[in-house]
């Protein structure tokens, strides 16, 4: 059981991630600092998945990576680009409405085992 | 510069070999590692850094998740593989035989070259020809995949699929039973042969009266057919011994895979056999020849059986290998 929920979340996390990254890469971010920062909400990301993720949507021009040598530790920085953020909020929109459908789907279900 | 981190990036390193951005990738994992050590360790060590190092992943895992992690052949392509294999390995065989039986050589340019074959050659050559066929599907179907367009390999209908050859199930205690009675009987006959072998140096007998012994073949011939028929028997009986002994399918399949190799290539030597010269009793000179095509077809049809079933352990052991 435990092995079937670890792999259900991990294919659900794959599709979340992309979109928690476009949605926090509003303003410029590197890695690390974006890993805290979904720590700090209660979000864990493999830190491993994270970086080849960064470079897959960085190719695919949704955000866009600089280099920042200006600190004696160099860091790659990343924000969304104007054809990230529109794909971003047609996700976005895709989540809200997918969300809506489970939450009523939820509730009828509630009303069900209530009724009787 | 750290040794441990060093060592670490080195060997994700060589994983992600052949990619331009290697250099740009590793130079961000080890940004990541120094700044993780310090912010959680307070320094960075390699004390430090090995439990980052550790928490951050194997490095060929590491370097699989920058890969494009695209199957070698397409999972909707993979039964083709063993579908197209026995198909183009039946026409191989085809082929096969046209050159033992024409003594010619055939070319099929610029697929296939078949060179004109004794028949020993001709057995032995059975399991390669399996592989190139094997190798050949299994190039063209990756070249299929790395287009990445939408074809749709035909297959007729009725046709039979090679990939759902099963692997026998030698776990049931019927199973068991029956390669146990099995090896009880090899065991009986390989002992009696070895026995008469000791005493006669041949185990072929036109009597069997001890007394008045009578040898079916000459003695030299009779020795050397003799010693293929015992090492025939013998490898049965310890095949059957091993896979009696072992619960493993893919062992026993391994076993029946080796048993049918050297049956093919001890049928091969058989077949080399002169027939001038070869019995000790009277046989007319009319019925040689039909004797001789008699007992040449059935050791063919014999090595044929033999082969098929080689193919099919082949498969078996190496379907779970490739389809993956």
């Amino acid at each position: 059981m435990d092995n079937e929920l670890g792999g259900l979340e991990t294919e659900m996390k794959r599709g979340f991630l992309q979109l928690l990254v476009l949605v926090l890469l509003e303003k410029d971010a590197y890695g690390y600092a974006m890993v805290r920062a979904f720590r700090d909400l209660g979000y864990e990301v493999e830190e491993n998945t994270l970086y080849p993720l960064l470079r897959r949507l960085e190719k695919r021009g949704l955000v866009r990576g600089k280099w920042d040598v200006s600190e004696e530790r160099p860091r790659k920085f990343y924000a969304v680009t104007d054809e990230g953020r529109s794909l971003r909020d047609e996700l976005v929109g895709i989540w809200n409405h997918q969300d809506r459908i489970l939450k009523q789907l939820i509730n009828k279900e509630k009303e069900h085992v209530q009724e009787p | 510069m750290y040794k441990n981190l060093e060592n670490y990036l080195e060997e994700i390193s060589h994983y992600l070999s052949g990619r331009a951005e290697r250099e740009e990738i590793l130079a961000e994992i080890r940004s990541h590692i120094l700044e993780k050590a310090e912010l959680e360790g307070g320094i960075v060590t390699e004390a430090s850094l090995e439990k980052v190092l550790a928490a951050y992943g194997m490095p060929r895992r590491v370097a699989e998740k920058y890969l494009d992690g695209r199957p070698v052949i397409a999972p909707a392509f993979q039964r083709y593989l063993f579908r197209y294999t026995g198909l183009f390995f039946a026409i191989h065989l085809a082929f096969i035989v046209l050159a033992v039986v024409f003594k010619k050589n055939f070319i099929v340019f610029p697929f296939l070259f078949m060179p004109r074959l004794g028949i020993i050659e001709a057995v032995m050559y059975l399991p390669t020809a399996f592989l190139s066929d094997f190798g050949i599907v299994a190039l063209v179907l990756y070249f299929i995949t790395r287009s990445g367009k939408e074809i749709k390999l035909p297959w007729p209908r009725f046709a039979p699929d090679l990939d759902e050859v099963k692997a026998p199930d030698g776990k049931t205690l019927a199973a068991r039973i029956a390669t146990l009675i099995g090896a009880g009987i090899m065991l009986a006959l390989t002992g009696l042969a070895i026995d008469l072998f000791l005493r006669f140096q041949t185990i072929f007998f036109v009597s069997f009266n001890l007394k008045k012994f009578r040898p079916l073949l000459m003695p030299e011939p009779g020795r050397q057919v003799s010693l293929i028929v015992l090492a025939m028997l013998a490898a049965g009986t310890i095949g059957l011994f091993i896979k009696l002994l072992s619960l493993s399918r893919r062992l026993a399949c391994w076993v029946d895979a080796t048993a049918d190799a050297i049956a093919l290539v001890l049928i091969g030597l058989l077949l080399r056999q002169p027939y001038a010269g070869l019995f000790a009793v009277h046989v007319s000179p009319g019925l040689l020849p039909k004797l001789r095509f008699t007992l040449t077809f059935t050791l063919l049809f014999v090595a044929l059986v033999v082969a098929i079933d080689l193919v099919a352990n082949l498969v078996r052991l190496g379907r779970g290998r490739w389809i993956k």
